[in-house]
């Protein structure tokens, strides 16, 4: 990794979008204080990486990429024998309540090796939690889980947004990333973007609004080429695809205005780029520039 | 705190070693065979050879230096001699036992938590490498020094069984006992430490048993000079091997930790 300086705030949930070999793990694990950069520094929650390691453990949670559970001893066991690590803590009681939060009470003294993917994963999360950390990192936390079980893990971490909890999240999947994170870092061996899904949208497409119309005839179109607030127009179809100077006032008038021309609008939307488009458009310059 | 986490890294270390079967069964096995192989041996030698072996010149040695350390063999019979010669080797030979448990348990232990991942996870926690490494250390030496002293125990038995109780006295001496409750415990925690160390460094358990290899020599030549005459080992001797294996201990665990690369782990072993 390669001079990336970011700061996240307390209760915010930060995505880490990058191809593989990015630095996304290893920046989670500097930032984990689990492996030391070469040069620099973070502070998270109040420690450095370089120096607190210790103080640094005890209020961050990691979720590592592959569950890392010892097969041959229970849930229960599993989460006792990790929480027993942390001084401020009262073991038994956080164990069952994280195996409740997570679903997992019912197989509490189930050995792990019998447990399902989807399960190891929820008690990796658990252990991840049951010392309640200040700051979580997840590493890929539904790679390698069907459809199901990751909606499942997505909901959990949902959960702890909505609790306030400061979560960085490496993934590969960009509707994840959309739906979980507040703002999303995209890296590749430095940070190449920082923002919300939202503004990365904004900075790399213009806003486009989409009139969804019954029909669409020469005199509206005619129209609405003659707008002064109109920047761009195009049809689709039935629908108006257009760039507005500023799109959320000059929306009524737009309707007005093909309504007065025999429009029959059936609906306005705003054209939503997928950030799957933003992340390719990001990468893809980052390749040229390098080459 | 580190009591805590030590006393937890034991208990989890025990569980996983008496729910495997194969290390379940070495434990109860090595002792056995170690045991079983030395009553074998020192019975072949009292039939077979008698007093006559007692002529050669290294057990005339021998003989002399015990003699020397209790002087009522002298009063014995010559093979009754050869035998308290012979069975006096017994307390170095058990220190076998560890080393051979330690040799199989200790360097699975890291080596297996590194592929399985769990390794990473640990290392995201509080706990400190001494901690772990010496959790781990004695969460093997303490059930293989158990088993040496039960083995100690049975095999005073099958002598009484064989008709040589009434040598026992000249076999279990302060020597006996120093060497089961210090020689023993220092010689099985540098046995487990050094499996340990190896584990954390090695990228398989094969290449981790090497290291192990090292402590079965010097306890090997332990017997080979005692035996031979060369030096008899008095209790004071014993005392200060002792110390110089507890103190090689303590170093021991502090390169282990020096040695022991987290950030390597975590970054190769994925």
């Amino acid at each position: 990794m390669d001079d990336v300086t970011l700061a996240v705030e307390s209760g915010e949930v930060l995505g880490f979008l990058g191809p593989n070999g990015a630095g996304k793990t290893t920046t989670i694990r500097m930032l984990a204080g689990m492996i030391a950069p070469t040069k620099g520094y973070a502070i998270v929650a109040g420690h450095r990486t370089d120096r607190d390691i210790e103080q640094l453990h005890e209020v961050v949670g990691m979720l590592t990429q592959t569950p890392g559970l010892y097969d041959r001893l229970s849930a229960r066991r599993n989460l006792e024998y990790f929480a027993s690590f942390y001084p401020s803590i009262e073991p038994q009681s956080q164990v069952a309540k994280y195996l409740k939060i997570m679903g997992l009470w019912e197989r509490r003294d189930s050995k792990v090796g019998t447990l399902s993917k989807g399960m190891k994963q929820r008690l990796a999360l658990a252990r991840a939690l049951v010392h309640e950390p200040k700051v979580l990192f997840l590493d890929e936390p539904t790679a390698g889980l069907d459809p199901e079980a990751a909606g499942e893990v997505r909901r959990l971490i949902r959960t702890l947004r909505e609790e306030g909890r400061t979560i960085f999240l490496s993934t590969h999947n960009l509707s994840e990333a959309e739906v979980v994170c507040s703002r999303i870092a995209v890296i590749h061996t430095r940070l190449l973007a920082l923002d919300t899904p939202e503004q990365l949208r904004r900075r790399f497409f213009r806003r486009q609004i989409i009139v969804q119309l019954e029909a669409l005839d020469a005199q509206v179109m005619e129209i609405v080429k003659r707008l002064p607030f109109v920047q761009d127009v195009r049809e689709e179809g039935s629908q108006l695809i257009l760039e507005l100077t500023d799109s959320e006032r000059n929306r009524p008038e737009l309707v007005k205005a093909i309504v007065e021309a025999g429009g029959r609008v059936i609906g306005v939307s705003e054209k939503q780029y997928p950030l799957e488009d933003v992340y390719l458009k990001l990468i893809r310059e980052e390749g040229q520039n390098e080459s | 705190m580190s009591r805590r986490r030590i006393r937890s890294i034991l208990l989890k270390e025990w569980t996983l070693l008496f729910t495997d079967l194969n290390s379940a069964f070495l434990i109860t096995l090595v002792p056995f065979l170690i045991v079983g192989q030395g009553i074998l041996y020192i019975w072949l030698a009292a039939k077979f050879a008698g007093g006559s072996m007692l002529t050669t010149q290294v057990f005339q040695t021998a003989l002399q230096k015990l003699v020397v350390a209790i002087p009522g063999v002298a009063q014995l019979p010559a093979n009754e001699q050869l035998l308290v010669l012979l069975l006096s080797q017994f307390n170095f030979f058990l220190l076998l036992i560890p080393t051979m448990i330690a040799i199989s348990v200790a360097t699975f232990s890291i080596v297996e938590e590194k592929l399985s991942g769990s390794l990473e996870a640990l290392l995201a926690t509080p706990v400190k490498t001494w901690e772990l490494l010496l959790g781990k250390a004695l969460a093997g030496a303490i059930p293989a020094l158990v088993v040496t002293w039960l083995s100690a125990g049975v095999f005073l038995v099958v002598v009484s069984e064989l008709g040589w109780g009434h040598l026992t006295g000249f076999v279990v001496t302060a020597g006996w006992f120093l060497t089961l409750f210090l020689l023993t415990p220092a010689v099985a925690v540098l046995s487990f430490m050094l499996g340990v160390t190896g584990s954390s460094r090695a990228k398989d358990a094969r290449s981790a048993q090497n290291t192990v290899l090292v402590i079965i020599l010097p306890v090997l030549a332990l017997i080979g000079i005692q035996i031979t005459g060369i030096i008899w080992f008095t209790p004071s001797l014993i005392l200060v091997l002792a110390l110089v294996i507890g103190i090689a201990d303590f170093i021991t665990l502090r390169t282990a930790v020096r040695l022991f690369r987290r950030e390597s782990i975590v970054v190769q072993w994925r």
